[in-house]
């Protein structure tokens, strides 16, 4: 997904779906961060990743105590 | 007047030859406090009486015949995004619920406390974890003791500052990107992040949950070892706990570094922008006393280095968010105005951009696996700079810093940082020593070595020298 040409539109409607409710200033500063953010994210995706499976961890047992709050 | 052993195996040894009390030592430790916590900002609860009552008893106990080990009655600083019985823990936020932190000690201070740890209060941080200090919201902004123009680093900057100006001995912080080793490099002192799944982070606030680490902050890798060694071990609370046995960390410390094989990481580290020439030569100086003292040296250079540390940014920006966004929804302005940035900017990462950060994260770790088998350690700088002012720091100020210890939180690997030198300016300057998969033994025994040769990590901020008065 390369950096769209109309980036604060992109932003915008990023930022609108999240519900964040982002002054003008703040807004003005994720989109001068998401080039940045979204070249980062490109370059991980390259070919000698094409079969690595995710390093995730799920286990069906629930932890015990189960009662850690968070 | 008490004089506060710089070091938890002094204080410790003190204790045992007669010559020092627990409770003679929390109260130097408090007069440190009253004296310069007004300036630091280390402390956001202190828990006086609770400690002196503890320390009375550890003080019985020993004197019973009882001993619980190097930290029976030794001073701790608890960073406060993580839980404990008697105070509230607000992870330096107006947004977290109360009722989270009533749960009680979290398995990591249980343990401490059981070997004997007298907790001394919760120390500030940056919010969640994360952000940069916010002088608009009713928290300290923390200060370093080496400069209190500069700041102590973070986010576990309480606990950084307050074993660098003897408020405690050793204290707990957090590393998801380098909270516990960026503070311990800025503030002259010795931080571990261990192996991810080596200590329980159940009862911690989350930032990044699959690069989360409760590690030890204080001043000798020694004493690094001796905290690590209690709070290791997997807990039925936390299943990324790993069940591999805790080896004795303090019997690995032989003092001697002769054959280890030591990689050394000059090709992401020394010509970044913004290095200090004055790193280089401390790093070289490191280099040169390892090779003086027996160890077999080789050149390593880690690829896709900039591609690893993104598979961080990408991760933590992730499950920050999903932790974080019903807040920020609804409780934005009650964040820090670089908390809610940062963390809001996992709304521009995608589902699968956070999967192929999982995936990428798989391969780091077969390349770096296959880097490092020829090696007991690799080293390289914790930052090539001195702590930064505290005047201008924002959201963005981490960007253009030559700090390097991102990197090694998608991999879990451990890594201990130890002061190295000073810059120019007198501010400390440190070195990484990173370790395969749950050998922090050689770790230790590698930083260890080095500090027995070394005094940089006993260096004491004037400031701080000048402020014993018990």
């Amino acid at each position: 997904m390369p950096v769209p040409e109309n980036v604060e539109a992109a932003v915008r409607g990023m930022v609108d779906a999240a519900g964040l409710p982002v002054s003008e200033e703040e807004f003005d500063s994720f989109v001068a961060m998401y080039p940045t953010l979204r070249e980062a994210a490109d370059g991980l995706y390259i070919e000698d990743v094409r079969y690595e499976e995710p390093a995730l961890i799920f286990t069906p047992v629930a932890p015990t105590p189960a009662a850690v709050k968070e | 007047m008490t004089e506060i052993p710089l070091t938890i195996t002094d204080a410790a040894a003190a204790m045992r030859a007669g010559t020092l009390t627990s409770l003679e030592l929390v109260e130097a430790c408090f007069a440190h406090a009253d004296a310069l916590d007004g300036e630091l900002g280390v402390y956001l609860h202190r828990l006086d009486d609770d400690a002196r009552a503890a320390a009375r008893a550890a003080d019985e106990e020993l004197a019973a015949g009882t001993d619980r080990g190097p930290l029976h009655g030794i001073p701790i600083g608890i960073k406060d995004i993580i839980a404990t019985n008697e105070a509230p823990t607000t992870a330096q936020s107006l947004v977290l619920d109360p009722a989270w932190g009533a749960q009680g000690d979290a398995p990591v201070v249980a343990r401490l406390r059981e070997a004997g740890a007298i907790v001394m209060g919760k120390t500030s941080t940056m919010e969640f974890a994360i952000g940069m200090p916010d002088a608009s919201k009713p928290f300290p902004v923390p200060r370093n003791p080496w400069n209190t123009d500069t700041w102590p680093g973070g986010s576990s900057s309480g606990s950084g500052a307050g074993v660098a100006a003897g408020f405690f001995l050793g204290a707990l912080g957090t590393d998801t990107g380098g909270s516990v080793r960026i503070p311990a490099a800025f503030c002259g002192i010795s931080g571990m992040k261990q192996t991810f799944g080596r200590v329980p982070k159940s009862g911690c606030a989350p930032l990044g949950y699959s690069l989360d680490h409760i590690g030890p902050l204080t001043r000798s890798a020694r004493d690094c070892a001796a905290m690590l060694g209690v709070m290791a071990g997997a807990d039925a609370s936390d299943p990324t706990t790993a069940d591999v046995p805790v080896p004795d960390y303090l019997a690995a410390l032989t003092g001697s570094v002769e054959g280890l094989r030591i990689g050394v990481e000059r090709a992401n580290h020394l010509d970044a922008p913004g290095v200090l020439p004055e790193a280089v030569e401390a790093f070289e100086a490191a280099v040169s006393w390892f090779a003086g003292a027996g160890a077999i040296l080789d050149e390593v250079e880690i690829s896709r280095y900039e591609a690893i540390r993104n598979v961080g940014l990408i991760t933590m920006r992730g499950e920050a968010n999903s932790y974080h966004q019903s807040d920020l929804q609804s409780r934005w302005s009650d964040y820090g105005m670089y908390t809610n940035r940062f963390v809001a900017g996992g709304a521009l990462v995608s589902a699968s951009d956070y999967v192929q950060a999982q995936r990428f994260r798989s391969l780091a770790r077969e390349q770096m696996a296959a880097l490092m088998k020829p090696f007991d350690v690799l080293i390289m700088p914790t930052a090539g700079m001195g702590a930064p002012l505290v005047e201008g720091l924002d959201d963005t100020s981490f960007m253009g810093w030559p700090v390097f210890t991102p990197f090694w939180n998608p991999l879990g690997l451990p890594v201990l940082s130890v002061p190295m030198g000073f810059t120019n300016d007198g501010l400390p300057l440190s070195l990484q020593i990173a370790g395969k998969p749950f050998d922090e033994a050689t770790v230790f025994r590698v930083a260890d070595a080095f500090q027995q040769a070394t005094d940089h990590h006993l260096q004491v901020p004037s400031l701080v020298s000048g402020a014993v008065t018990v």
